[in-house]
């Protein structure tokens, strides 16, 4: 039975959500492997949110079930009131099912979200807001210049090639240096970037004195949450690799994907960047081309995937 | 950078929301006074839950800011498994304010939700279930007679049904058993408790099927199918618990067109803050109902096989694990950097 009254009852405000929520996604299933370096990853991740994000905003982590040791970590980030809000799923929901969650729950105005290993710079969220509030319509903007396949952003340029008060502008905006240093975070041997890099160009939009360039990616952008609702839920059964549907659904719709000129956030991915880029730069060693060889490649990889698997279940 | 591939990549199966999701708001700022017994009650409610609940659901606790004891022993029930999905704020925004972010996100087909207070009796899902069945036009439907019309006669929803000629008004006066319990469940004084008792409550009846349920439902407990949720939010969130903020629920719901139901047994109890041998005595009888189905279920519709089955199985010991994880690390320096040593 109720004794006295609920002292919540005599709660006269409760503080209201920041205009901005900053959503992380992480999932670091365990500290080995593909993920042996991913906490550190996602700690250097959370600090350039804190050190270089202007206030105000709310910060929401959304742990996709990783292992202990990332959720002692978030849990004490939490207990320090350095994350508002922190959501601990105990089964992998995949990036979709994390992104349906934030995107209806986030409470801010806007969405600024992250994959758990990207590094923010100073002036991020600035930028991402000041192309959202002067451009109409905007779908997402990601705050680093980046190129990305033309039908996920051909809506943009159409709008752009109708509006007089726009100058859109074809040639290279994006700095080599900016452009390899993303792609090389992806993975890529750089001579293939290089290839890449010179066969495409770039689309710049200027309106009302602000630059953006055309494209956006889903590893990190900010909107608004009302732009986003429509698209939900994401029907997406896997734990990744199912997230363009985010990108075309935007561009189908006529909303815009942009990007900021500058590089004002990076792709970390899961090492910290060091020995494994000089790795790339210098090309092949006999043993790594022997591992390269198909015939022994394939079951390595089909083994490497059957313990994940494993750890999965 | 990134090396090697992410091997969420691979096209493993993610995890796929049961039907139903049950919803809890947990608020305990300090484990003294009105608070004192509340985490224990807390544990009770669990109890009661999985001992009667004859359906899968997944599990959300909401936490408005509870101290740390609380946190700490919600953090525990999520490592064991029994909490699915932990939110935690570090403010409490209000009873309204946690509504706002259950009802949009919560990705279950029908949305259980109930006050950290709330005793769960056999039969709670299935009477629900049936109210929900039997009149699809149903927003809210709570597993206790509402005593209280929270729109004070302003609910028109219902209105439109009764025209149909498929439905009837009537009236009903709940047993003294009945209405006692909720009387000491929420604390009521003896002229409140009159009222109740002479009081009949308004039914709306479904002659085809026998189904009878009361007009209205309470914020205690309550069910509201994921389509009707998503479009009642945001709800007003200003005051730690403020009526006036969680009665924007009914109305925006009866604005709908939707229906506040419960039904006419009481198969939820208020358990307040206050644990009584009356409760001890409830929780006794519910506990040693029939235990629960298993709420876990297979994350994919792919059959294993038996030898796979088997290395799932190997899989679960620490030293196999041990030896996985070696072997995994092995591999992965192998096919995806320079230096295997």
């Amino acid at each position: 039975m109720r004794l006295g009254q609920n002292p919540a009852k005599s709660i006269q405000s409760v503080p209201q959500p920041a205009p901005v929520t900053i959503a992380v996604v992480t999932y670091i299933p365990f500290l080995s492997g593909y993920y042996a370096q991913s906490l550190e990853v996602l700690k250097t991740c959370l600090k350039s949110i804190w050190e270089n994000t202007e206030p105000p905003y709310d910060l929401m982590v959304f742990d996709n079930a990783s292992c202990q040791e990332v959720r002692a970590f978030l849990e004490q980030a939490h207990q320090e009131k350095r994350i508002q809000y922190l959501i601990l799923a105990d089964k992998n929901m995949g990036k979709g099912g994390a992104w349906n969650f934030i995107f209806q729950a986030a409470p801010g105005e806007y969405i600024a979200y992250a994959d758990s290993d990207i590094l923010f710079h100073p002036g991020w969220l600035s930028a991402s807001l000041e192309i959202l509030g002067a451009f109409p319509q905007v779908g997402m903007v990601t705050a680093r210049p980046m190129r990305t396949p033309e039908t996920f952003y051909n809506r943009t340029l159409e709008w752009a090639r109708c509006q007089s008060e726009v100058t859109l502008e074809n040639g290279i905006f994006i700095p080599w240096e900016v452009y390899r240093q993303h792609v090389l975070s992806l993975g890529t041997p750089e001579e293939q970037a290089r290839q890449w890099y010179e066969s495409r160009s770039d689309w710049r939009l200027t309106y009302r004195g602000v630059q953006a360039l055309a494209g956006a990616a889903h590893f990190q952008f900010t909107l608004r949450k009302a732009s986003i609702q429509p698209f939900l839920p994401f029907e997406m059964d896997r734990p990744m690799g199912q997230v363009r549907s985010l990108d075309e659904q935007i561009n189908q719709a006529g909303l815009l994907r942009l990007t900021t000129c500058q590089p004002l956030v990076t792709h970390m991915g899961n090492q910290l960047v060091g020995d494994a880029l000089s790795e790339l730069r210098l090309g092949k060693s006999p043993r790594r081309r022997l591992v390269d060889a198909p015939f022994i490649r394939k079951p390595l990889l089909a083994l490497y995937d059957a313990i994940f698997k494993l750890y999965h279940q | 950078m990134r090396t090697g591939k992410n091997p969420a990549k691979n096209g493993l199966p993610a995890y796929t929301p049961q039907r139903i999701g049950v919803a809890l708001i947990t608020y305990i700022p300090f484990t003294e006074g009105y608070f004192e017994q509340s985490l224990e009650i807390f544990g009770y409610q669990l109890a009661s839950l999985k001992a009667t609940t004859t359906q899968p659901f997944d599990l959300l606790v909401f936490d408005n800011g509870s101290c740390h004891q609380v946190v700490s022993r919600l953090k525990e029930l999520h490592d064991q498994k029994q909490i699915d999905w932990l939110i935690l704020s570090r403010h409490n925004m209000g009873k309204a304010g946690a509504w706002n972010w259950i009802f949009a996100s919560m990705p279950n087909e029908l949305i259980c939700y109930a006050d950290s207070d709330v005793l769960f009796r056999p039969g709670w899902l299935e009477a629900s279930l049936q109210v929900l069945e039997v009149f699809p036009q149903a927003g809210m439907v709570g597993a206790q007679p509402s005593f209280y019309d929270v729109m004070q006669g302003a609910g028109a929803a219902h209105l439109p049904l009764v025209e149909t000629g498929d439905y009837q008004l009537g009236e009903y006066l709940p047993d003294k058993e009945l209405v006692d319990e909720y009387c000491l469940g929420i604390g009521a004084s003896d002229e409140l408790a009159a009222q109740f008792h002479a009081n009949p409550l308004p039914l709306i009846i479904h002659p085809a099927s026998g189904v009878k349920a009361v007009l209205g439902a309470s914020h205690m407990q309550f069910i509201i199918p994921r389509q009707v949720a998503r479009r009642v939010v945001p709800l007003p969130a200003t005051k730690g618990l403020l009526r006036a903020e969680t009665m924007s629920l009914d109305y925006r719901i009866d604005e709908l067109g939707y229906l506040h139901l419960s039904t006419t047994s009481s198969y939820v109890f208020h358990m307040g803050n206050t644990i009584t041998e009356h409760l001890l005595r409830e929780l006794t009888a519910v506990t040693a109902s029939p235990p629960a189905r298993s709420q876990t279920r297979e994350p994919s519709s792919r059959k294993a096989s038996p030898f796979q089955r088997w290395l799932a199985l190997l899989a679960k010991r620490p030293r196999f694990q041990r030896i996985l994880l070696r072997v995994y690390n092995l591999l992965f320096r192998a096919l995806y950097t320079e230096n295997s040593d």
